[in-house]
C-alpha cells in the first residue's frame, strides 16, 4: 500500500494543475497518463509478435467468412478458427493483465478514496453507523465527538442489524476523530469535512480483510472490540462532464480506454 | 520456480490475490483497466463482429441460395465434375520432364503420366507468358485478346509501352502553391481483352479462386477470388527496380532494372535511401524513405533501422519483408514492402533493396479481387511478393546477387505461393481452383546455363561443378504435384499446364543490326550504331524495325509516325522478302539456323486487335535468341553475339519448338491439345455452353478410374 500511496502521490503532483479546475478535468488527466502507463506495460510483458500473428490470423478467419460465404463447409470451418484464435489471444493478453491488475486495482481503489465520495460540508448533517457483534452490545455504546461536532438527533438502534445510528453535523471544515465506547477498547472514526477535493475514508471495519483494504483508508478495530465496522455516510460523487453526470470510474473507464487505444496506435504497440 | 521474477510463494500469493480481486470483485475494482478492457473488448469485437457475419450470412443464406439455385442446378447439374484444378508451372519443359522422370526424378509426375495424361501442349505465336496465359484464360488467339508481347510500340513515337495494363495519372487536379493535389485515384485501365474462362463459370455459380495467373492486373471483377500475378507493377509503375546501396562509387544505374544509390558515412552509421514513386503532389521529384545501417564488422553483421523497424541481418541474409511508408506531405503516402540482403560489409559496405511492392495488407493499387482478397492473404500468412515479375533476375543479370541469393529469393517467393495455393484448394471444395507458380520460368531462364554443356556464359565452370539447380527445380515441383494428390479425390481433375517449355539462349540474334546491314533500318548519316530505343534511326529512309522480343514490324504510311511503305502490295511484298531473307538465317560462327521460321500475322493471328500486332513474328531456332539490344531498339554493329549473361534459357523462340505441358490425372483425348483448348475444356467440364468466339477446342476427358 505504501508503494501505491507513493503512486498516487506522484499522480497527484503530475495532475496538479487539473486538480485546481475541477475533478472532471482531473479525472480526464488521470484516465489519460494510465491509459499510456497501462499500454506500455503491456508492451514490455506481452509477446507483441505473437499478439500481432494471433490478431492478424483473426482478421483473416473473418475476411475468409465473408469470402467464401457461399462455402458453408469453409464458412463454418473460419468460425471454429475464429473462436479458437480468440481464446489464443485471451490467452497471450493475460499475462499482461496478470502483472497489471493488482497495481491498477489498488490504484484505483486509493483514487476511489479521493473520487468516490465527496467530503462532508460544513452544517451538513451526515450519519455515523456503528454495527456490533450482539443486540446487547447496542446498549452499551456511546460516541464521544470532538467540540467541531455535533450529535443533531438522538441515536436509533436497529436490532435486527445489529446497529446503532447517529444523526451529527459538523460546524467547520477540519478533519477530525470520533470515538466510540463503551464495547471493550474504545474505537475512533476519521471524519472529514472540506469544500474541496479530500481523502476520505467512508467505513473503519474490524475485520473483512478484502473489503478492509478495498473500501477503507483506516488501520482495522481492535479485535477484541464489540464493533464490527463504523461507517460515515458520505455523499458519493458525480464527474460532470458535458453536461452529463458521471460515475467517475465509468468516465476513467472510456477515457483510459480512448487513450490506450490512441497511444497503442501512436507508439505502434499491439493490443 | 520463479514467476515474473517473483519466488514460488510470494508467486503463489500473488496468483491467489489476483484470483480473488477476479472473483469477488467490489465496486472500485470492477473495472481492471486498460489491460483488461482492451483484451476484453478486442475479443468482444472479434466475436462480436464474427457472430454478425454468422447472423448475417445465416439470415440472407437461404435467400441468396434460393437465389444461386438455380444457377447452380444449371452449372453444377450439367457438370462431369465437382472440382478442376489447374496449376501452372510457367515454362515447364516437356522433354525436360520426360528426361527426369526417365531419370526417376519425378515419381508423382510419373505417376499422373501412368494414370492419366502426359503430353506437349502446344503454345501461342509467339511463346511468351503474357501471350499464352492470356490465351489461356480466354480461349482466343492474340488477334482476339490483344497481347503479343511484354511491350508493344506507341505509333507515334516508336516507343514501348507496356501491352497489358497502362497506368495514367488522375485526370484532374487541384493546384495550390507548388503542390498539385491529385483528385480521385489512378487510372488503370486493362490491355487485355477478351473473357477469361473463370467469368463465365462465375456467372453460372461455379466458384472460382484465381492465383497469379498472369495478365489479370488490374483485377476484374467477377463473382470468385482472384489475385493478381505477372504485369502487377511495383510502387514505382515499373515491372521492378531494385537498389544497391553502395559504399563503392560507380555510375547510378544498371543496363537492366535497378539503380545505385550511395550509402554516405557519418560517424559509426551509413545512410542511405529507397527511391519510391514519384511525388503524387506533382512537385517532379521522386519520394525517398531513408533508412540508418549499423555495421558490427566483429560479428559479420550490420542492423538496419528503417522508419520504426530494425532488422539485423548476417552477411548473405535476406530480412523479412519490412513495410515501408513513402511520404510526400500533405497527408499523402504510399505504402509498400520492400526486403534487404546484406550482401557485403567489409572492405565496402553493400546491402541489396528488393524492388519495393504494393503491400498486399494496404495495397495503394487494387490486386486482387475483391480487394480484401489480398488482404485476407497477408493478414492469414504474412506480407508476400506482389510484384508480377518478383523474382529479381535483373540482379543477378547484373551480378548484384549471385546464384544463391537468387536461389534464396525465388524459392521464398514460391513458398509463400505454394501455401496460398493450398489454402485456396482447402476453400474451394467445389468450382476451379488454378494458380500459376511463376519459379520454373526464373529459374530455368537464369540456370539453364548448367544444363548447356557449351553455354558461354560458363565456360569457365568446370563441368563436374556445374549445379543441378534445374533438376532440383523439377524435383520440388512434383513433390508440389504429391502433394495436390494427396489433397484431391476422383470428383476431381487435376490439370497441369505450362506456357511454353525451354531452349537454351546461347546466341543473341540483333535485328535490328541485320536490318541496318541489308538496307531496311537506316541510320542517321554519320552514324553506325543507335542508341537504346531507335535514337538514330532515320525514319524517313527506314522500311522495318524490330522491338520486344519476336515481333518485326514494318513502317507502313498512315499507321507509324514516319511510315514510307504503303499499305497493301508493297508492304507485303516487303513481307514476302524478309521472310524469304531471314528464314533460314544462319550463324556464321557456329554454322546453326538462327531463324526457324518468319510468321506473317495476317495469317496466323484472326480476331478485331490484329493490326495492334507486329507483322511478322520471328522464330528463332534452338540456342537463339534476339539479343538485349535488340529487344530495346538498338542498332549495333554485330548481329550475332555470344550471350554470357545469368539469363541463359529462353522460350522466345519458334513456338514449334518449345511446346509446354500438359499432365492430368484422368486420361485426355485431343489431337494435338493446345493451350488455346484449356478455357473451352473447363467450361465443357461444368456443362456449360460455349461462347462461339473460341477458337479453342474441348478435349475429350475420361472420367475417374
Amino acid at each position: 500500500m505504501v508503494v501505491v500511496s507513493i503512486a498516487v502521490s506522484s499522480l497527484w503532483v503530475m495532475v496538479t494543475p487539473a486538480r485546481e479546475t475541477g475533478p472532471a478535468l482531473l479525472v480526464v488527466a488521470i484516465s489519460v497518463i494510465i491509459g499510456l502507463l497501462m499500454v506500455l506495460v503491456f508492451r514490455y510483458t506481452s509477446d507483441q509478435n505473437a499478439i500481432r500473428r494471433t490478431k492478424d490470423q483473426l482478421k483473416a478467419h473473418l475476411l475468409a467468412v465473408r469470402l467464401f460465404q457461399d462455402q458453408l463447409q469453409v464458412v463454418l470451418r473460419a468460425y471454429a478458427r475464429i473462436l479458437g484464435g480468440t481464446g489464443r489471444y485471451l490467452r497471450l493478453a493475460f499475462t499482461p493483465l496478470l502483472i497489471v491488475i493488482l497495481p491498477l486495482t489498488f490504484l484505483i481503489v486509493e483514487l476511489d478514496r479521493y473520487l468516490g465520495w465527496q467530503p462532508l460540508q460544513p452544517a451538513q448533517a451526515f450519519l455515523v453507523e456503528v454495527r456490533v457483534d450482539t443486540p446487547q452490545a447496542l446498549n452499551q455504546v456511546a460516541l464521544q465527538l470532538p467540540p467541531e461536532l455535533a450529535i443533531s438527533a438522538p441515536p436509533v438502534h436497529i436490532e435486527k442489524d445489529k446497529e446503532v445510528v447517529w444523526r451529527v453535523v459538523a460546524n467547520r471544515e477540519g478533519r477530525y476523530n470520533l470515538s466510540i465506547v463503551g464495547a471493550g477498547q474504545p474505537a475512533s472514526k476519521q471524519v472529514t469535512v472540506s469544500e474541496g477535493l479530500a481523502r476520505v475514508s467512508p467505513i473503519r471495519l474490524r475485520d473483512s480483510f478484502w473489503e478492509r483494504i478495498l473500501s477503507s483508508a483506516e488501520p482495522a478495530l481492535p479485535n477484541d472490540s464489540l464493533i464490527r465496522s463504523i461507517a460515515i455516510t458520505y455523499p458519493p460523487r458525480n464527474v460532470t462532464l458535458a453536461g452529463w453526470k458521471f460515475n467517475w470510474i465509468v468516465l476513467f473507464f472510456v477515457i483510459s480506454l480512448v487513450a490506450g487505444f490512441i497511444f497503442k496506435t501512436v507508439l505502434r504497440i499491439q493490443v | 520456480m520463479k514467476l515474473f521474477g517473483l519466488r514460488k510463494n510470494n508467486a503463489r500469493w500473488l496468483l491467489l490475490l489476483v484470483g480473488c480481486l477476479l472473483l469477488f470483485p467490489v465496486r472500485s475494482e470492477a473495472y481492471a483497466g486498460p489491460g483488461a478492457g482492451f483484451a476484453v473488448l478486442s475479443s468482444f469485437w472479434t466475436i462480436f463482429v464474427a457472430f454478425l457475419y454468422s447472423f448475417y450470412a445465416l439470415l440472407t443464406w437461404p435467400f441468396r441460395q434460393l437465389l444461386r439455385f438455380r444457377r447452380r442446378r444449371k452449372a453444377y447439374g450439367k457438370a462431369l465434375i465437382k472440382r478442376v484444378v489447374i496449376v501452372g508451372f510457367d515454362g515447364m519443359d516437356p522433354e525436360l520432364a520426360d528426361r527426369f522422370m526417365a531419370e526417376g526424378r519425378l515419381p508423382h509426375f510419373a505417376q499422373l503420366r501412368e494414370k492419366g495424361t502426359f503430353c506437349p501442349l502446344r503454345t501461342t505465336f509467339p511463346a511468351i507468358s503474357p501471350v499464352a496465359w492470356s490465351t489461356f484464360q480466354t480461349g482466343v488467339n492474340p488477334g482476339k485478346h490483344n497481347i503479343y508481347d511484354f511491350l508493344a510500340r506507341d505509333l507515334s513515337n516508336y516507343l514501348p509501352f507496356l501491352s497489358s495494363a497502362q497506368i495514367k495519372e488522375p485526370k484532374r487536379r487541384l493546384r495550390i502553391g507548388k503542390y498539385s493535389l491529385p483528385l480521385g485515384k489512378p487510372e488503370i485501365k486493362g490491355m487485355r481483352r477478351g473473357t477469361p474462362f473463370w467469368h463465365w463459370l462465375g456467372k453460372a455459380g461455379v466458384f472460382c479462386s484465381v492465383i497469379r495467373v498472369p495478365v489479370t492486373f488490374p483485377p476484374e471483377k467477377f463473382p470468385g477470388v482472384l489475385l493478381s500475378g505477372m504485369c502487377v507493377p511495383d510502387l514505382k509503375g515499373t515491372q521492378g527496380t531494385f537498389c544497391l546501396c553502395s559504399t563503392r562509387v560507380q555510375g547510378d544505374k544498371f543496363r537492366e532494372g535497378g539503380v545505385r544509390i550511395p550509402i554516405q558515412r557519418n560517424g559509426a552509421k551509413f545512410h542511405s535511401y529507397i527511391p519510391g514513386p514519384e511525388n503524387p503532389l506533382g512537385t517532379g521529384s521522386e519520394l525517398r524513405l531513408p533508412f540508418e545501417i549499423h555495421p558490427d564488422a566483429k560479428r559479420n553483421r550490420a542492423r538496419i533501422s528503417v522508419d520504426s523497424e530494425n532488422v539485423t541481418l548476417n552477411v548473405g541474409e535476406y530480412s523479412e519483408w519490412i513495410p515501408v511508408k513513402f511520404s510526400a506531405g500533405l497527408g499523402f503516402t504510399a505504402h509498400g514492402i520492400c526486403r534487404f540482403y546484406l550482401k557485403e560489409i567489409s572492405p565496402e559496405l553493400e546491402v541489396y533493396v528488393t524492388p519495393v511492392n504494393i503491400d498486399p495488407g494496404r495495397p495503394d493499387l487494387p490486386i486482387s479481387h475483391p480487394v480484401t482478397y489480398s488482404m485476407y492473404l497477408a493478414k492469414l500468412f504474412g506480407p508476400y511478393a506482389t510484384l508480377g515479375l518478383a523474382e529479381d533476375t535483373w540482379a543477378l543479370n547484373e551480378k548484384v546477387l549471385d546464384d544463391d541469393a537468387f536461389l534464396a529469393q525465388c524459392y521464398s517467393n514460391h513458398d509463400d505461393r505454394e501455401r496460398m495455393f493450398f489454402d485456396s484448394l482447402e476453400k474451394t471444395p467445389q468450382g476451379l481452383c488454378t494458380c500459376v507458380f511463376d519459379t520454373t520460368d526464373r529459374v530455368q531462364h537464369m540456370f539453364w546455363r548448367y544444363l548447356d554443356e557449351n553455354h558461354p556464359a560458363v565456360k569457365d565452370v568446370p563441368r563436374d561443378q556445374r549445379p543441378k539447380v534445374i533438376h532440383d527445380l523439377y524435383a520440388r515441383m512434383d513433390r508440389l504435384i504429391g502433394r495436390v494428390m494427396e489433397q484431391i479425390d476422383d470428383k476431381s481433375l487435376l490439370l497441369v499446364i505450362s506456357d511454353h517449355g525451354f531452349k537454351s539462349f546461347a546466341r543473341g540474334v540483333n535485328l535490328n543490326a541485320w536490318l541496318h546491314q541489308n538496307g531496311y533500318l537506316v541510320l542517321q548519316d554519320g552514324k553506325n550504331e543507335s542508341g537504346d530505343w531507335f535514337e538514330d534511326v532515320d525514319w524517313s529512309r527506314t522500311r522495318a524495325y524490330t522491338m520486344g522480343l519476336n515481333g518485326l514490324y514494318l513502317n507502313i504510311k498512315g499507321r507509324e509516325r514516319e511510315g514510307v511503305l504503303s499499305a497493301g502490295a508493297e508492304s507485303e511484298a516487303l513481307k514476302e522478302d524478309l521472310r524469304g531473307k531471314l528464314n533460314g538465317l544462319v550463324d556464321p560462327a557456329s554454322g546453326k539456323v538462327a531463324i526457324t521460321g518468319m510468321f506473317n500475322c495476317d495469317v496466323i493471328y484472326a480476331g478485331p486487335y490484329v493490326e495492334n500486332a507486329p507483322d511478322l513474328i520471328v522464330g528463332y531456332g534452338a540456342g537463339f535468341r534476339a539479343s538485349r539490344d535488340s529487344v530495346m531498339g538498338k542498332v549495333t554493329g554485330t548481329v550475332f553475339e555470344d550471350n554470357i549473361k545469368a539469363w541463359s534459357g529462353d522460350h522466345c523462340v519458334d513456338p514449334r519448338l518449345v511446346p509446354g505441358v500438359l499432365f492430368s490425372n484422368r486420361k485426355i483425348t485431343a489431337e494435338k491439345p493446345a493451350i488455346v483448348d484449356v478455357a473451352p475444356t473447363i467450361l465443357k467440364m461444368f456443362g456449360l455452353d460455349l461462347p462461339t468466339h473460341f477458337d479453342g477446342k474441348p478435349w475429350t476427358i475420361a472420367k475417374a478410374g
